[in-house]
């Protein structure tokens, strides 16, 4: 089932990728013991400039000293490592699939400032979220159903049944 | 195209479905009554009493001594640092957490083989591993610490040896260089300390 | 060999990151070439003009717990060295109410921002830039929110206890709700209007 479209790309079907993802989440659990992430990557990298910038900063900070300062490597960690991977994957794809492009997705309806705009401050909440609950829609929400863990699947149900509220909210942007 | 997903869907609810019908596996292992049997004619379970007392002298941390007697003998005289675990409680389930520590040497005994030897073949059928019996029991380590065997013959070396270590051993632990009226009640037992098997630390943080 | 690999002590721990890089490369292809590197098309779900992401999600997260569930059975994965996320009820919900507004506000979550940002989406990229702030605004800010963070604490908590049946009786009732949504979404996409992106 390929759906080309005007500009060449196409996608795979949803559920050959859904076995594809499931099969590499399956992976890295039986490899690696845990399941697949993005936001702790984030996380470290934060944790890591700030103590460049910052040691003594980090050493007092009740969160920041979790992972960083002392003799922990922040840069130094699997998700760290798992993401740069993520980069060269979705690169891969991108050729594949023919969808490599500089470009700014929007709505028609809106210009791409706003687009920008709402993605900064998308990013922003869900980084400061995704701290929060420990973890973002992949580690927290996807790689937790798939051990079954309650917290796993209270996430995705927060997330997803907020977003279709907001989504409605902010219907403007996107249809 | 409709097929085609139908297809899929039934074949992840027939996978689904049987895991939940396949039969339950017995959690507890069991060892193979074959591998039971070889384990069972062979005497490297046995450790003499010579050689648990050496090991109680140099306090060594890898030794955990069962005492399988009853619980008034054990008050009377126990060796040090041993466990008092009487038969019938053998497999509960916190003694078997015990007997399942890694890096220990679980060595049995009663008054005499019989009831090491039993409990040796209930521990060793439950798969778990390093158990030991005290080859003749208590009464085997009184006549030979305490009340010393005299060396027959001219003695070699080694059985000099033995003699001499007999006697520090009788020292140690009891506390007196001379053979021992066996009312010699001395306990010198330790707190026990329980390392109850840690958790194994999983990786870290998802995401 | 009984998974997981590295806790079993097969592969020396520093293979680890090897792993992480393949895996991650696995992982990044997958949400691609699905089509999450498009915001709108991962918005559609909440319009209901295009299903992706709850058909990947959801196939991901059956074929992840099917796998584990069977290794698991035949011996081949001690579930007690996974990392199973502990569950802290308040801050879960919380976050992920938090999450959901940024969802639908920018259009990406991180995994997604980072693939969209790989094939040259402005936008991906920016999201990324948005988290590092968010994050370091939710770290200096800690002390605020230490109590919630800490609070609820109800440890490595698997959703079958709550429902007080089998991993596997719960999987297959998932099983079973899936497929009921994806049966679902086809009948919602067919009615409504396409939408161009």
């Amino acid at each position: 089932m390929k759906k080309i479209k005007n500009d060449g790309s196409y996608y795979l079907n949803p559920y050959l990728g859904g076995v594809i993802l499931g099969t590499f989440l399956f992976l890295a659990f039986y490899i690696s013991g845990r399941g697949l992430g993005a936001s702790g990557a984030v996380k470290n990298s934060v944790a890591a400039t700030v103590n460049v910038i910052a040691p003594g900063h980090v050493a007092n900070s009740a969160y920041y000293s979790q992972f960083a300062g002392g003799d922990k490597q922040p840069m130094s960690n699997w998700l760290v490592f798992e993401v740069l991977g993520v980069l060269a994957g979705a690169f891969f794809s991108g050729i594949i699939f023919n969808r490599l492009k500089f470009k700014v997705e929007h709505s028609p309806k809106i210009t791409s400032r706003r687009r920008l705009v709402f993605a900064l401050a998308g990013g922003l909440i869900f980084g400061f979220g995704s701290q929060l609950a420990r973890g973002c829609t992949s580690g927290a929400a996807l790689s937790g159903m798939a051990v079954l863990s309650f917290g796993g699947y209270i996430t995705m149900i927060a997330i997803f049944g907020t977003a279709f509220v907001a989504a409605w909210i902010f219907r403007k942007n996107w249809i | 195209m409709e097929r085609k997903y139908t297809i899929l869907a039934i074949l992840l609810i027939v996978l689904a479905l049987g895991l939940v019908i396949l039969p339950k596996k017995n959690e507890l292992k069991e060892t193979d009554p074959k591998v039971l049997l070889s384990e069972a004619v062979q005497k490297s379970r046995y450790l003499t009493v010579d050689q648990v007392t050496h090991r109680i002298i140099e306090n060594d941390p890898t030794l955990m001594l069962i005492d399988l007697r009853k619980a008034d003998q054990y008050k009377t005289f126990a060796l040090p640092g041993s466990l008092n675990i009487p038969p019938d409680s053998l497999l509960s389930k916190t003694n078997m957490e015990l007997f399942s520590q890694p890096g220990k040497d679980k060595v049995l005994y009663g008054n005499a083989d019989l009831t090491a030897e039993k409990a040796w073949l209930l521990c060793s059928r439950y798969a778990l591993k390093r158990i030991y019996i005290m080859k003749g029991g208590m009464n085997e380590w009184f006549t030979t610490i305490v009340s010393e065997k005299p060396v027959s013959g001219t003695p070699s070396t080694a059985d000099l040896d033995l003699v001499s270590f007999r006697k520090a051993a009788r020292m140690f632990l009891i506390g007196t260089g001379e053979t021992a009226s066996t009312s010699a009640a001395v306990t010198v037992k330790e707190k026990v300390q329980v390392i109850r098997k840690a958790p194994k630390a999983a990786a870290g943080g998802g995401c | 060999m009984i998974g997981s690999i590295i806790s079993s002590g097969m592969v020396s721990p520093a293979w680890d990151n090897l792993f992480a890089v393949i895996l991650g490369m696995g992982f990044g292809f997958a949400l691609e070439a699905s089509g999450f590197s498009s915001s709108r098309k991962i918005i559609g779900t909440f319009f209901g003009y295009d299903f992706v992401v709850v058909k990947v999600f959801f196939t991901a997260a059956i074929v992840a717990s099917l796998g584990l569930l069977y290794f698991s059975y035949l011996g081949l994965v001690d579930f007690s060295t996974l990392y199973i996320q502990p569950t802290f009820l308040t801050s879960a919900i919380v976050g992920g109410i938090i999450m959901g507004i940024g969802f639908a506000m920018g259009g990406f979550c991180p995994g997604t921002s980072l693939c969209a940002t790989a094939v040259g989406r402005i936008d991906g990229l920016v999201f990324f830039g948005g988290m590092f702030i968010g994050v370091f605004l939710f770290s200096e800010s800690f002390p605020i929110f230490e109590n919630m963070y800490y609070s609820g604490s109800q440890g490595a908590k698997m959703i079958n206890t709550v429902f007080g049946i089998s991993p596997e009786l719960f999987t297959f009732f998932l099983v079973l709700a899936a497929i009921g949504m994806f049966v679902g979404a086809g009948r919602i996409q067919k009615n409504i209007k396409k939408i161009e992106y």
